[in-house]
């Protein structure tokens, strides 16, 4: 380690927390020093977020001991790990839209403060340090993602942190803005304050962090200094295997056009237009409300658009609804399984049964034997984990629930699947159970639009890939052929 | 231990059921104290007091199970009862009772027209416009009796039809019942075999997943509101045929005992699961509770008192367990 | 087609259009040759929604705090009632006024503890509320009108400061400035536009969430128990029919005066001006004469429309995607 840092800011050993059916960390210890920047990488499910809940409260700790500036964190609130000097900024920004700018800076501090004046001109000249032109007295939810951001830090200053966290704070800025929150990292490094950024995109490490933790599976890899590693190192430690064992081979059976979207255009959409083969898997690249599960959402009736003209097998059609759309041969699992896809006091047959419902009734009346025939089969070929048909799918794990989501399309042998981001949050086995599914679907003539944010499982399982900018289609790509970067670059451009 | 475990469960049944238990308590007391109370005389009483509420009850346990609520059945209640009443003379029975229902039925269609185009998906939502629509509906029918009430005895032309559901008796059970029966044993066929009725279970369970997967949840709103107007407009001609009169604030009060009765029954005010099943059991207990009551002389105030305390308890209590359930 | 008809709805709620419209009334009131530009009718004007004013305060707190309390007509009858029988009964006036206030807020507190801490939907806990509460003043005057015997109880709200300025009106004006002030410039105020505005996220600051909220049904439940016995006093008698649409109609002017039901948003002032709006609007229906019938439909249908278009502003906000 560098001799510059030798005294830690923030320690933590041998933590481990368990949720059920799940080690969401295992013993892991990690030290941050002071003054550093501390990237963290690991993908999604690798048990970042659930360190960072455990050190700002949210969570408890099963076992283990946390350090923070020589004290030792037993059963911290939120409210308390912000006051010794410890601030997270998270990817869903912790700000009250209908409040004013100063407001959020000084949250539950109005009359610590002194009243509105004083709170609306100390928050000035928190933003002034920042670089930060924003007005006090607008309200939040009239802002940018990225002035967002700059309150989240300036709320962190306010605080008087000695260890800033940013949760994935690059998921939704531009490059510009990525370029002004860089330079404010760096301020807030020289003013001595640490920081802890979290991360997936292997540049950003590169870029400007001191130190790297790689996370996988619960576990703390390997933590190095950034001049002690290489970015293979790094890749093959973040994924544990070489990328060829972790998704099936590529299927190739593309066809002739099954959808071609001409033209979707909503707020934010503009112009959208791609087309879609049999038996093909096209991948969506973007960032969070770049547009990419808006497009899917207008193209399977679930929004209101502005104008919108897609054909189907060569023929134009009209999808106003998701039933519109189920009856063109659509199918959508929804990016936020628990809200969008599940209904969670119901049980798995019912779950199963959902999309089926139409055509299990006969003048009005369900056939309930048919139903029970159909949940059985889908369990069994996508092999659910479930006591039994009548269990209700909230106990059920992810993965299970998610596969119970798919049974559900599968039963309608839709034409266009699109799955929004269908493995987060499931683990690794269940993972490559689904990315052999979407094999079989494509392979027996079916199409899939895949959505994910994890970038080397787009590009492992699409023929061809689409980035989505800004409500935009900005490229389109052959994964064999372009580079991550090349990709990468697209999906960023503004 | 084993003892243990069982008087636990045993407080958790009793906890579960306190409200059901209570209205037991209540009966067995009144039985003793007052021997009238289980007489024929007295239990034809409460098959009577039992025909109106529970038709509104079995429409609005559509409604709560479909995670909506509905405020407006009192003012239906009213509206249906004078303009069925004051329509006899000019159309006729059959053709009067017809109207009223359609009026029921444009009433349930009006609501469910607000709650979808306004996007009012929340219950306090619903809640509030169809406060506001019971308002209207009361408004209209003082303005259209000019707020006198109408006799239904004054009709000039045969009212067979009203006197027969009012007071006539099949064999040992009322006309009234055999109308209850019919209308449970329709709602309870849609709601436990049809498409629509499982669709009004999606609805309240997730109305976003629902309508992901194809599930027409703006017509399972148009249904389960339009069923309940058509059930409060049932509800108006039974109580109006029972007391032979129709006042233009007749049905004030009654959306509150409507969902009382539908949640003592059982079913969850959240929405997604519940049956017409328990809702008749709620609404017996709610009858026969204030039936004892009246046999123990308490006061009608004090029976409105006790529905407003039972409301909040039952509220409370099924909190309670959907909490524990989802831990 | 969407921008169409969103614009103008987005302006009437952010841009506070309840001013406006009641200087359109005012302006065709100009037109018809009715008393309602007559001094007597200006004051009554004041007078008479005073009470309204003052309940309208405390739902408002409860409104901008994410909540919503439908108890407030029976809490203003029951503790007017409570008031002319203690008085009546021989007890001394600021005793009387005081245990009903107490009453008040004593509502507010089962009220906030129901469904704060036990985190029960709040329209439907108040609902139950105000049935239980209407039984209880049916059973306090045997739903029939009851006087007050002391004349002095009149003069609570009768008095006249300077010979003008009812005490009513005083009352209505302190309690205004007050709910004014606490939203505003409180640590308490600021923090109830927190709560409403992203309970979570104002948990997550800090701020202590369950009893903030509780406190502020306790603020509706005072405010309309002071309410309650300011009526009682003002009219020297108790009714149980007094508070019976007290919550809907408040509702409907709170949120007309710019304060949603989605919480966090809106304010003390707005309600004022919202309350005054549909007051001024009844009082130019009684002067141009319309059948009391006829408004109640009126009023009716205003109510449902204001409702919708509150709900229809937020479905256009959330299907703009």
């Amino acid at each position: 380690m560098d001799k510059n840092h030798s005294d830690p800011i923030l320690e933590i050993k041998e933590v481990s927390k368990a949720f059920p059916g799940v080690k969401a960390l295992d013993r892991v210890s990690l030290e941050v020093f002071r003054g550093t920047i501390h990237g963290i990488v690991g993908e999604n499910g690798a048990g970042k977020s659930t360190l960072m809940k455990i050190l700002s409260g949210v969570y408890q700790k099963d076992s283990g001991e946390i350090f923070f500036d020589g004290n030792k964190i037993e059963d911290i609130t939120p409210v308390q790990s912000m006051k010794m000097g410890l601030s997270i900024i998270y990817q869903e920004l912790n700000l009250v839209n209908t409040m004013t700018v100063g407001e959020n800076v000084f949250l539950g501090r109005f009359s610590e403060m002194g009243g509105r004046k004083e709170v609306h001109a100390k928050a000035r000249v928190l933003l002034d340090s920042i670089g930060c032109k924003i007005d006090t007295e607008k309200e939040v939810s009239e802002l940018s993602v990225s002035d967002k951001q700059m309150i989240e830090i300036a709320k962190a200053l306010s605080f008087d942190s000695k260890l800033i966290i940013m949760d994935e704070p690059s998921s939704s800025l531009t490059a510009d803005e990525m370029q002004e929150l860089i330079k404010i990292i760096h301020d807030l490094k020289n003013k001595g304050i640490s920081i802890i950024y979290i991360t997936h995109k292997l540049d950003e490490i590169f870029n400007f962090c001191d130190v790297v933790t790689v996370m996988r599976d619960g576990h703390v890899i390997a933590t190095r200094n950034i001049d002690a590693i290489s970015r293979n190192e790094m890749i093959s430690m973040m994924v544990g295997r070489t990328i060829e064992n972790e998704y099936p081979p590529r299927p190739n059976s593309v066809g002739e056009m099954i959808l071609e979207v001409e033209d979707i255009n909503t707020k934010l959409l503009k112009n959208v237009h791609f087309n879609l083969k049999k038996g093909e898997i096209l991948g969506f690249v973007g960032l969070v409300g770049s547009g990419r599960t808006e497009t899917v959402r207008a193209l399977f009736g679930a929004d209101k658009v502005k104008k919108k003209s897609i054909k189907v097998d060569g023929k134009f059609v009209n999808i106003n609804n998701p039933i519109d759309a189920i009856k063109n041969g659509l199918a959508m699992v929804p990016e936020d399984r628990k809200i969008q896809g599940l209904l969670l006091q119901f049980s798995v047959d019912k779950n199963i049964s959902l999309a089926s419902l139409g055509e299990l009734t006969y003048y009005g009346f369900i056939n309930e034997k048919k139903e029970r025939d159909i949940s059985e089969r889908q369990i069994k070929a996508l092999n659910v984990k479930t006591p039994s048909g009548k269990t209700r799918i909230q106990l059920l794990s992810g993965g299970n629930q998610q596969k119970a989501i798919l049974g559900r399309w599968l039963e309608l042998k839709p034409k266009i699947l699109v799955l929004d981001e269908p493995t987060k949050g499931i683990d690794v086995g269940a993972k490559y159970e689904i990315y052999l599914l979407m094999k079989k679907i494509v392979e027996e003539g079916g199409s899939i639009i895949l959505i994910s944010s994890e970038l080397p499982e787009v590009l492992n399982m699409s023929n061809r890939v689409i980035t989505i900018c800004n409500g935009r289609i900005t490229g389109e790509f052959d994964p064999l052929l372009a580079s991550a970067d090349e990709i990468m670059a697209k999906a960023f451009e503004f | 231990m084993n003892k243990k475990i069982t008087t636990q469960s045993i407080i958790a049944f009793a906890r579960n059921n306190l409200i059901i238990l209570g209205i037991f308590i209540l009966a067995i007391i009144t039985s003793f104290v007052e021997p009238n109370f289980l007489t024929v005389g007295n239990l034809q009483n409460i098959m009577r007091q039992f025909g109106p509420l529970i038709m509104l009850s079995l429409g609005m346990t559509f409604i709560i199970m479909g995670g909506f609520i509905d405020l407006s059945v009192g003012g239906i209640i009213s509206l249906v009862a004078v303009v069925t009443v004051s329509l006899i003379d000019p159309i006729g029975q059959v053709a009067a009772l017809m109207v009223g229902v359609v009026i029921g039925l444009i009433c349930g269609l009006l609501n469910s027209f607000l709650i979808i185009k306004g996007g009012a998906f929340k219950q306090s939502e619903a809640l509030f416009l169809t406060y506001g629509m019971s308002v209207v509906f009361t408004a209209v029918a003082l303005i259209y009796t000019a707020a006198a009430p109408v006799f239904l005895t004054y009709s000039k032309t045969d009212y067979s039809i009203f006197t027969a559901i009012g007071e006539r008796f099949v064999g040992p059970v009322s006309v009234s019942f055999i109308i209850f029966l019919v209308c449970l044993l329709i709602l309870y066929i849609i709601e436990s075999r049809t498409h629509i009725g499982r669709s009004i279970c999606l609805t309240g369970g997730n109305m976003t997943a629902a309508r992901l997967a194809g599930i027409p949840t703006e017509k399972t709103i148009v249904f389960i509101y339009a069923v309940s107007g058509i059930m409060a407009a049932i509800g108006a001609v039974v109580l109006a045929s029972r007391v032979t009169i129709a006042s233009p604030i007749m049905g004030k009060g009654y959306e509150t005992q409507a969902i009382l009765a539908v949640v003592v029954g059982g079913t969850a005010l959240l929405g997604g699961k519940g049956s017409v099943l328990r809702t008749v059991i709620g609404t017996l207990l709610i009858i026969m509770m204030s039936n004892c009551l009246n046999l123990l002389g308490v006061t009608t105030y004090i029976q409105y008192m006790l529905r407003g305390a039972i409301l909040i308890l039952a509220i409370w209590l099924d909190n309670r367990k959907q909490y524990s359930e989802g831990n | 087609m969407n921008t169409k008809i969103t614009e103008p709805i987005k302006n009437i709620f952010s841009a506070q259009k309840a001013p406006i419209a009641m200087l359109l009334i005012f302006i065709t009131m100009l037109f018809f040759k009715t008393p309602f530009y007559t001094r007597y009718n200006l004051i009554d004007l004041i007078n008479s929604n005073s009470t309204l004013l003052i309940v309208a305060m405390g739902f408002t707190v409860v409104l901008v705090a994410g909540g919503v309390d439908l108890s407030v007509g029976g809490v203003m009858t029951v503790s007017g009632i409570i008031a002319i029988k203690l008085i009546n009964s021989g007890v001394s006036i600021p005793v009387a006024v005081l245990v009903s206030i107490l009453f008040g807020a004593a509502i507010g507190a089962i009220n906030g503890y129901l469904t704060v801490y036990q985190n029960t939907e709040p329209f439907i806990i108040t609902l139950g509320m105000g049935v239980l509460l209407t039984g209880v003043a049916q059973e306090l005057t045997t739903a029939r009108p009851i006087s007050g015997e002391n004349p002095a109880f009149q003069n609570l709200a009768n008095y006249k400061l300077f010979g003008v300025v009812p005490a009513l009106v005083l009352v209505m004006i302190v309690t205004v400035i007050v709910v004014v002030w606490l939203l505003r410039s409180t640590s308490f105020g600021r923090n109830c536009y927190a709560i409403g505005g992203d309970y979570e996220v104002a948990k997550y600051s800090g701020i202590n969430v369950l009893p903030t909220k509780t406190l502020t049904f306790v603020i509706s439940g005072v405010t309309a128990a002071i309410a309650g016995v300011m009526l009682s006093s003002w009219v020297n008698s108790g009714n149980s029919t007094y508070g019976d649409q007290t919550a809907l109609y408040i509702a409907s002017a709170v949120v007309v005066g710019g304060t949603s039901f989605a919480g966090g948003i809106g304010g003390a002032f707005k309600s004022l001006l919202g309350v005054m709006f549909i007051g001024i609007l009844s009082n130019a229906f009684n002067m141009l004469n319309i059948d009391s019938y006829i408004q109640q439909l009126l009023v009716g249908l205003f109510i449902v429309g204001i409702i919708w278009l509150d709900c229809y502003a937020r479905k256009v906000k959330r299907e703009t995607v």
